[in-house]
């Protein structure tokens, strides 16, 4: 299981950080980029490896959208949240997400399927609004194609 | 450090450089409203309250942040930032119960209820432990500001209660920041922090942890620094505000803190910090134990003499000349087993009797019991007889051994198994019940000083020792004042000091009292991992009696319930009500039926949880049982065809109208319901109401749905549109009394169902009296129902008010509270849906 606080490529992860604060961001990502999510053992290592409570940095990893502390499900949906889509109804697409499938942003389905996150721009503001699965950008969506496209992966 | 000129509001100040210019402020006597602001708190800037303008200064900057510069020019008060104040009260506001604020009838009501309603959710400051001094409520009366335009937001949060000593309520947090910046300063790595962001943001712990797992001491700091009712002692926290504070010690380990001992009518609510600095931190067994400890249900409270197999209770001086004569009847060694938590004046006057009667003293340590090996010695010595007579200040030997003595005297403050073969006990003032001086494991002297009564005829040990030895017509002990005896005490051992600091974790408390299990005396005690003989008896019973079919927390504090009950079902008539018990050990508590099924051989009631007893029936889960359900009871309303019939119900009632509605429409009149509450996520049942009435009204206290108001305002309005033949009010005393009174100068005959505190409900035990035209009658077999107008409210509000502090006093700590979260399924409003 990645994220254990025994696992040796965390060990080596924070080594490479300093104990300065300033890096707590950066080694969330880090962390997030390698293990997929922020599992409770990789807080507390960063928070001992930075020195701080892990309360405070739960406090700061949650006041981010980008961090999520469960893992992402088989497929991985993200919404876009940036102007242009928000303005074309990204909400409603959220939405549709949160009807079919029961999750909201920063969850995973139960049986492990499916996991949502919302994301500023993804630089496809053309195509608003964006939702992309496994990396597949989907542009112009609707709740209904939303809905339709996460059939189809079923 | 330089002097710094500046002005503020016109007045010429000169500060110290580093001030800020809110200190500066101060100091010149201006007032500024602050919130996140704290003395002892770095400042933080969260909460723009303190906004001022400074000339040259864009923006509006917040005084608490902004350091004094030479010259400066300071403006407090003005419009603009009288506007600005405004909005960021209401903001916060918003997010916060405010119906109290707005409400029509504040005056009135908090002169009907001087005290808040013991609710399990704030939902207005009426039902705030917090009412009477916080400084939010105070900011806002302050400001003036009534009317607020923004719309309430209750956010759901959980209620967290599972945690020990603390009841934490995050609907009510403003996010001032002040309970983790104190927990850092004191902790260095808070145990809590603000966790989410925007309108989730609010105060929590890694992943939502317990504080039990969250690396917290329960130190209590963050419950004395909130402004808000959010964080409270559960112990205290419906005690209202203290009335008396004194600086004195804990005794209740070697570490001896220093602490301010607050109290109110003479009983201790707490000790708490002296000051907040990390020196000034405090274990979790003195903030929360000490007082759970005076109060305990355990004490001894007379002296008890032995007679047979009996301890029979008798005055002093009949104990004293028992015991002289038993003590010299024993002809032999007397022991004394002396606690070192006592104080120096104490153990000097023991060891002074000890020496007097050529006894020995045994000093026990804190952590001290009857399994000490001291204590195994002395065991030997009363074997062979060399030991005759043993006097113990503490539970720290067996009563096995003590009962081979000739002769025993237990002096304590607590009730233990050696109440069993005592030949005598005299009960023992202890900790603030008392004065003297205490030298702490570093060899500190401190004062004792007394800010609590002691129960019953205990006393101050060292007037107990003094007197025995009179008694036993020894000399050098005719002391009237302890200071005579305090300085005698010379060169006293400070007692052995503990390893570890019990202030650095949770998990080192002392766990011993006298001898006693700390956590048999204060039962939260046993989730910090500490021994305990007795077991918990939670959840006992919980699988005989009645079924719990379902339950659920249909709005905030309110909960329905369905029970089978099918004789009282079978039976029941609109107006009746049940008597419930929700375990053996329960009081019994009417509640209005608010539905049945003679069929299925269900019944339904509302439950308002603000108690004891509503507690406990709150926190059963569907699938439990309830121990006791017996009715129906009380007198059926007469159901007739009268015309046009007004039924108005508040909290409990809004379910309780439903069965009346029901019945008089069935009986062919017109019927009008109205229903209020604080705001409008507080309203329940309206769509079956609506079903089973021609007009259903709706008014809450904060304008936020339906009539500003209650149903006095919808009472008045209606009445001018058409006539109402007869009335039919159920709520809360005070809204009964208030509508009645309206009614009456309306001329419209109008019948209220009283709930006075009910025993029996079957006419036996008058606990229930009312007086209905002078003439008195029992609620549980004459009514609930009565004619209103009838009624001596006065009387009525005095009887339901006689056993308040028993009842707050009787709130269980531990009861099993998980079942206690809010259900977002059952049309409350809230605006949150379930997780
Ligand atoms: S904390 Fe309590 S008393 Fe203060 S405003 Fe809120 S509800 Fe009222
Ligand atoms: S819990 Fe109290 S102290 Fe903490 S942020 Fe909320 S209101 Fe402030
Ligand atoms: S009780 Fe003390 S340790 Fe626990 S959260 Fe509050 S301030 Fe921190
Ligand atoms: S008191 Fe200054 S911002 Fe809160
Ligand atoms: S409840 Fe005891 S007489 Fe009515």
């Amino acid at each position: 299981m990645p994220g254990q606080s025994t696992d040796s490529s965390l060990i080596s992860l924070l080594a490479e950080y300093g104990k300065e604060r300033e890096n707590l961001i950066p080694l969330l990502q880090e962390v997030q980029e390698r293990f997929q999510f922020l599992s409770p053992e990789a807080v507390r290592a960063v928070a001992d490896h930075l020195d701080l409570s892990e309360n405070d940095v739960y406090g700061v990893a949650t006041f981010y959208a980008q961090f999520r502390f469960v893992p992402p499900g088989l497929h991985h949906i993200k919404v876009c949240e940036g102007t242009a889509c928000h303005v074309r109804g990204s909400d409603h697409i959220l939405e549709a997400v949160e009807r079919s499938i029961g999750i909201k942003p920063g969850q995973t389905s139960e049986d492990g399927s499916y996991s949502l996150e919302r994301v500023a721009c993804f630089g496809s503001c053309a195509l608003a609004p964006v939702v992309v699965v496994d990396d597949k950008v989907h542009g112009r969506m609707t709740g209904n194609k939303t809905q339709k496209l996460i059939e189809e992966e079923e | 450090m330089s002097i710094i000129s500046l002005t503020i509001d016109g007045l010429d100040i000169e500060v110290q450089e580093g001030t800020t210019v809110l200190q500066a402020a101060r100091k010149a006597g201006l007032s500024i409203p602050t919130i996140c602001d704290h003395k002892d708190l770095s400042p933080y800037g969260a909460c723009r309250m303190c906004v001022v303008e400074i000339e040259g200064v864009r923006g509006f900057p917040t005084s608490c942040t902004t350091p004094v510069t030479p010259g400066m020019q300071v403006t407090t008060q003005s419009e603009q930032l009288s506007t600005l104040r405004n909005c960021t009260l209401e903001l916060m506001f918003s997010g916060h119960p405010n119906s109290c604020l707005k409400c029509p009838h504040r005056e009135l009501c908090e002169e009907e209820r001087p005290q808040a309603t013991k609710a399990a959710r704030t939902t207005r400051c009426g039902f705030c432990a917090n009412r009477d001094e916080c400084e939010l409520r105070e900011m806002a009366l302050d400001s003036g500001l009534n009317e607020l335009d923004l719309p309430t937001i209750y956010s759901a949060h959980k209620l967290e209660r599972d945690d020990p000593f603390m009841d934490r309520d995050y609907n009510l947090c403003v996010l001032c920041g002040r309970c983790w910046r104190i927990c850092e300063k004191i902790h260095g790595k808070p145990a809590i922090n603000i966790i989410h962001r925007g309108k989730w943001a609010r105060i929590g712990t890694a992943f939502d942890k317990s504080h039990l797992d969250s690396g917290c001491v329960f130190c209590g700091a963050c419950v004395d620094i909130c402004p808000t009712g959010t964080l409270t002692d559960r112990f205290a926290r419906w005690q209202g505000k203290p009335d008396q504070s004194v600086a004195t010690t804990c005794q209740l380990c070697p570490q001896g803190c220093s602490v301010q001992a607050q109290s109110k009518d003479g009983q201790l609510q707490a000790y708490t910090m002296p000051g907040f600095d990390k020196e000034d931190r405090l274990c979790l067994l003195g903030r929360f134990g000490a007082a759970q400890i005076l109060s305990s249900s355990k004490r001894i409270t007379r002296p008890l003499v032995r007679e047979g197999d009996d301890l029979i209770p008798v005055d002093w001086d009949y104990a004293y000349q028992t015991i002289s004569q038993g003590l010299l009847d024993a002809n032999g060694t007397t022991v004394f087993l002396i606690s070192e938590t006592t104080s120096r004046e104490e153990r000097y006057l023991y060891a002074r009797l000890a020496s007097s009667v050529q006894g020995l003293l045994l000093s026990c340590t804190t952590e001290a019991g009857p399994d000490d090996p001291k204590i195994q010695e002395l065991a030997a010595s009363i074997e062979q007889g060399k030991v005759k007579a043993v006097v113990t200040n503490g539970f720290f030997i067996s009563k096995e051994i003590l009962n081979k003595t000739a002769f025993s005297l237990v002096i304590d403050c607590m009730e233990s198994e050696l109440l069993e073969t005592a030949q005598a006990v005299l009960p023992a003032a202890v900790l603030c019940e008392t004065q003297g001086s205490y030298r702490s494991a570093d060899g500190t002297v401190k004062q004792l000083r007394q800010c609590s009564q002691a129960p019953g005829d205990a006393r101050p040990e060292w007037q107990i020792v003094c007197s025995l030895a009179q008694s036993l017509g020894k000399e050098g002990f005719e002391f009237d004042v302890l200071d005579a005896v305090t300085r005698l005490v010379d060169n006293d051992a400070p007692p052995a000091a503990l390893e570890k600091d019990p202030r650095e974790n949770s998990r080192e408390i002392v766990t011993r009292f006298r001898g006693h299990y700390v956590a048999d005396i204060v039962p939260s005690l046993a989730a910090f991992d500490v021994p305990v003989t007795l077991a918990n008896d939670a959840g006992d019973g919980r699988k005989k009696g009645f079924a719990l079919l379902e339950k659920q927390e249909i709005v905030p504090n309110m909960h329905f319930l369905t029970i089978e009950a099918p004789q009282v079902a079978r039976f029941a008539q609109p107006g009746q009500f049940a008597i419930l018990m929700a375990r053996e050990t329960s009081e019994r508590s009417p509640f209005t039926l608010v539905d049945w099924d003679k069929e299925q051989g269900t019944i339904s009631l509302v439950i308002e949880e603000v108690g004891r007893s509503s507690r406990e029936l709150a926190s059963l889960r569907a699938g439990e049982h309830i121990a006791h359900v017996s009715g129906p009871l009380g007198l059926p309303m007469t159901i007739e065809n009268t015309g046009t019939v007004f039924l108005g119900g508040g909290c409990y009632g809004i379910g309780a109208i439903y069965p009346l509605a029901r019945a008089f429409k069935e009986a062919g009149n017109r019927v009008i319901c109205a229903i209020e509450a604080a705001s409008s996520y507080l309203l329940y049942r309206q769509d079956e109401l609506a079903e089973v009435c021609d007009h259903l009204l709706v008014g809450t206290k904060d304008g936020s749905l339906g009539i500003h108001g209650g149903i006095a305002e919808i009472v008045s309005a209606i009445s001018k549109q058409e006539q109402i033949d007869q009335c039919v009010i159920i709520g809360c005393t005070f809204m009964m009394r208030m509508v009645t009174k309206l009614t009456k100068s309306l001329n419209i005959p109008t019948q209220v169902a009283l709930n006075p505190i009910m025993v029996d409900g079957t006419g036996m035990c008058g606990a229930c009296r009312v007086s209905i035209d002078n003439q008195t009658q029992f609620a549980c077999v004459d009514g609930p129902i009565f004619d209103g107008h009838s009624v001596d409210w006065d009387e009525l509000a005095l009887r339901r008010s006689a056993y308040r502090r028993q009842e707050v006093q009787a709130l269980p700590q531990t009861v099993d509270l998980n079942a206690l979260m809010h259900s977002h399924s059952g049309g409350c409003g809230c605006g949150r849906k379930n997780d």
